[in-house]
């Protein structure tokens, strides 16, 4: 290994030897400030030597792995995304009895995974970090093993997401036995050059496309997500909305620059549908939910189906519509799911409706907070969402995908309808029947942590020249 | 093709009719230890189901996921003088790795033989 | 002797995956479920291994032990996750294990 590949692969070694630390911490001294201190130096050192690997970037490491602007990009959104649910964690863990530090160890390794995917040009490596990812996420979602909900999520989560790996496989399998490489670059051209069974490629194409879909939570293989969004610890479903989905995303967008916009019709028209009914299901579904974890998982599959628009409709815009939506939903899903783990009690989670009557006139801070977060998942104006919806729009407009356009408008309007009520209801009196599960004492640093995310989101809606700036030289350097 | 199909279809019809004429031929009886798996030899006690301790489990999970990591010291051992001292530092990260594992297990208890230790820290804990 | 032409390997990594499949959607006891995703991770596996011969690379082989490697893990995981919704409900049934709608 030369020294620039060694500077580039930095940021991924510093999250491996943190996990390694943290579990070594944990075998001699348990204790839950240490385990989040030494996470959260991980994170920092590794978040630093970004700067220093963008000084070589890019680089190629062995056939694997490609460290460059794309990958340094997403990898600092990865990172930066697990410092915060490393800090929700803390809190929401503090109340609970059990283990925590083995928390921070999956945590630092599942996000070691996702770092391994948003960098990967080879389908080898593409698996390695997906199971790096999953299996740690198996645990973590399970990982409160005294609640029965969790642990059937947690296996729920086991039995779908391995059926849906193996279907990836396969279909990288057959592609290999068709064309000799697991290399992005290489199978695209191999592919466009033709010469081999068209079926059989095509087949497997979909059959990747199945692996992808299901970790993406499209419709139709949207199942696994409320009932996991529902048994996970809030915490770790925070990290399941925007880890694990922007890291495939991140998969998506090289294959797309791969490709460079020569889609098939056929296959575009496809994804319009799956598109189109992601965002139907994902918000009617919504409406029926009395859970705010379920509401949020439905949302988050209607979500998905936004950006996939912006896939489809974005032309020459799409990698940066893209990445825009991405880090508004992600950040917006951050800071809903946090919310729910820091006002969440001893007992139980904070999950049902009613536990939120009346969160305003008892914590006017959280509640304002949330209220912004749900405020941008709708995209109202002057937060984050906004701009990630109005890149949408505006990018199907010069396209012209005017049934894509239409659809999601009238989901905007869906949106809205259920984010609202559980604003309204955070303003409604509060029920005196049955004492709700909040907490009465307050998460310092998973609030500090969402207030900060509050901040940004607003930041972004008002002045979001800054990043898309930075996300143009991301994506334009590749 | 044609020999395999026949040979195919001969054993077919020889084990069926060995089947069909042991039916009709053999003689039957219904004894007392007829039923039992050792007809003529130690009367077999309590029922093959029997429920073991789960920290077979763990062990026998330990020994599944230690016994794979051989694989790759292995194939690292076939390669050995092509790989060089590159190859030496790799295989050195990777075994450090995994005894930092076994460190880990150690202290958490998962290489008690018995239970009780590791119930006494599981209620520390709680 | 000739060699196992590619298409028949995998045509039985296929028929593999397929009983694996159709294993996950039938039982309903949550070990034979383990045991039958193991089986379409192994099919996958297999059918690299058949296209690795086909190109005389080693590169099928090499996912084949990462593949085996990571049914290992996930078999520990998921086992793990048995044992404890065992000892609180008492049950292997997947459809007992139903707490939530949906």
């Amino acid at each position: 290994m030369t020294e620039a590949q060694f500077v580039a692969l930095s940021p991924l070694i510093l999250v491996g030897l943190a996990a390694l630390v943290v579990m070594l911490a944990a075998s001699f001294k348990r204790s839950n400030g240490l385990a989040l201190g030494l996470t959260l130096a991980g994170f920092a050192a590794s978040l630093v030597s970004l700067a220093w690997a963008a000084k070589v970037a890019p680089v190629q490491v062995t056939p694997l792995i490609l460290i460059d602007r794309l990958a340094l990009f997403y990898l600092g959104l990865v990172f930066l995304t697990g410092a915060a649910v490393a800090l929700l964690g803390h809190g929401y863990f503090e109340k609970r009895a059990g283990y925590r530090d083995e928390f921070y160890m999956l945590l630092l390794m599942a996000t070691l995974g996702a770092g391994v995917l948003v960098a990967t040009t080879h389908f080898a490596a593409l698996f390695i970090g997906l199971e790096l990812l999953t299996i740690s996420l198996y645990a973590l979602v399970g990982y409160t093993r005294t609640e029965p909900r969790s642990l059937e999520a947690g296996l729920k989560y086991l039995v779908l997401a391995t059926v849906s790996t193996s279907f990836l496989l396969f279909g990288v399998a057959l592609l290999y036995a068709e064309l000799g490489t697991m290399e992005f670059g290489k199978m695209v051209d191999l592919i466009r050059q033709g010469g081999h069974r068209e079926t059989l490629v095509n087949g497997a194409i979909a059959l990747v496309g199945i692996g992808i879909g299901f970790k993406l939570a499209l419709v139709p293989l949207h199942m696994w997500t409320p009932d996991v969004y529902e048994g996970a610890p809030a915490p770790v479903t925070a990290f399941v909305a925007t880890v694990s989905k922007g890291a495939m995303t991140a998969v998506l967008l090289r294959l797309y620059l791969l490709v460079g916009g020569a889609i098939p019709d056929s296959v575009m028209t496809l994804l319009s549908v799956i598109a189109i009914l992601s965002m139907f299901v994902g918000n009617l579904l919504a409406l029926l939910q009395d859970n705010v974890k379920r509401i949020l998982a439905y949302s988050s599959i209607a979500h998905l189906g936004y950006l996939l628009v912006a896939f489809i409709a974005g032309g020459n815009f799409a990698p940066e519509a893209v990445t825009y939506y991405l880090i508004a939903y992600m950040a917006t899903s951050l800071g809903t799911f946090g919310m729910v783990s820091v006002i969440s009690g001893r007992e139980r989670e904070a999950e049902e409706l009613r536990d939120y009557a009346g969160l305003f006139w008892r914590r006017p801070f959280e509640a304002g907070v949330f209220a912004a977060m749900l405020m941008s998942l709708a995209g109202i104006p002057l937060t984050a969402g906004f701009i990630g919806k109005f890149y949408l729009l505006a990018a199907g407009v010069d396209m012209g995908a005017w049934v894509l356009l239409g659809s999601v408008v009238i989901n905007s309007a869906l949106g809205l309808f259920y984010y609202l009520r559980i604003v309204a209801s955070m303003y409604a009196a509060e029920t005196s029947a049955k004492p709700g599960a909040a907490a009465r004492e307050v998460a310092l640093l998973g609030s500090a942590t969402l207030a900060a995310l509050a901040l940004c989101l607003i930041w972004l809606g008002v002045f979001p020249a800054g990043l898309i700036t930075l996300i143009r030289s991301a994506v334009l350097g590749v | 093709m044609w020999p395999l199909l026949v040979f195919i279809a001969a054993v077919m019809v020889v084990v069926a009719a060995q089947i069909v004429l042991s039916h009709f031929l053999g003689q039957r009886h219904r004894e007392r230890a007829t039923g039992e798996p050792y007809e003529s030899g130690i009367v077999s006690e309590g029922s093959a189901r029997l429920r073991f301790s789960a920290t077979f489990y763990l062990v026998a999970m330990l020994f599944v996921i230690f016994d794979l990591e051989a694989v790759y010291i292995f194939s690292w051992v076939i390669s050995f003088r092509e790989l060089g001292w590159s190859g030496y530092f790799k295989i050195f990260v990777f075994i450090a790795i995994l005894l930092a594992s076994l460190v880990y297990l150690w202290r958490i208890g998962a290489l008690e033989a018995g239970p009780p230790k590791r119930r006494l820290r599981e209620a520390e804990v709680k | 002797m000739t060699s196992v032409p590619m298409d028949h390997g995998l045509l039985l990594a296929g028929l593999l995956f397929a009983v694996g499949l159709a294993g996950v959607l039938v039982r309903r006891n949550i070990l034979y479920v383990l045991m039958s995703l193991e089986i379409m991770m192994n099919s996958a596996a297999l059918a690299f291994v058949v296209a690795g011969a086909r190109w005389s690379q080693p590169d099928g082989q090499i996912v084949f032990i990462f593949i085996v490697t990571v049914a290992a893990a996930e078999v520990a995981v998921g086992l793990a996750l048995v044992y404890q919704m065992f000892k609180r409900m008492k049950t292997l049934d997947a459809d007992a294990a139903s707490l939530m709608r949906g």
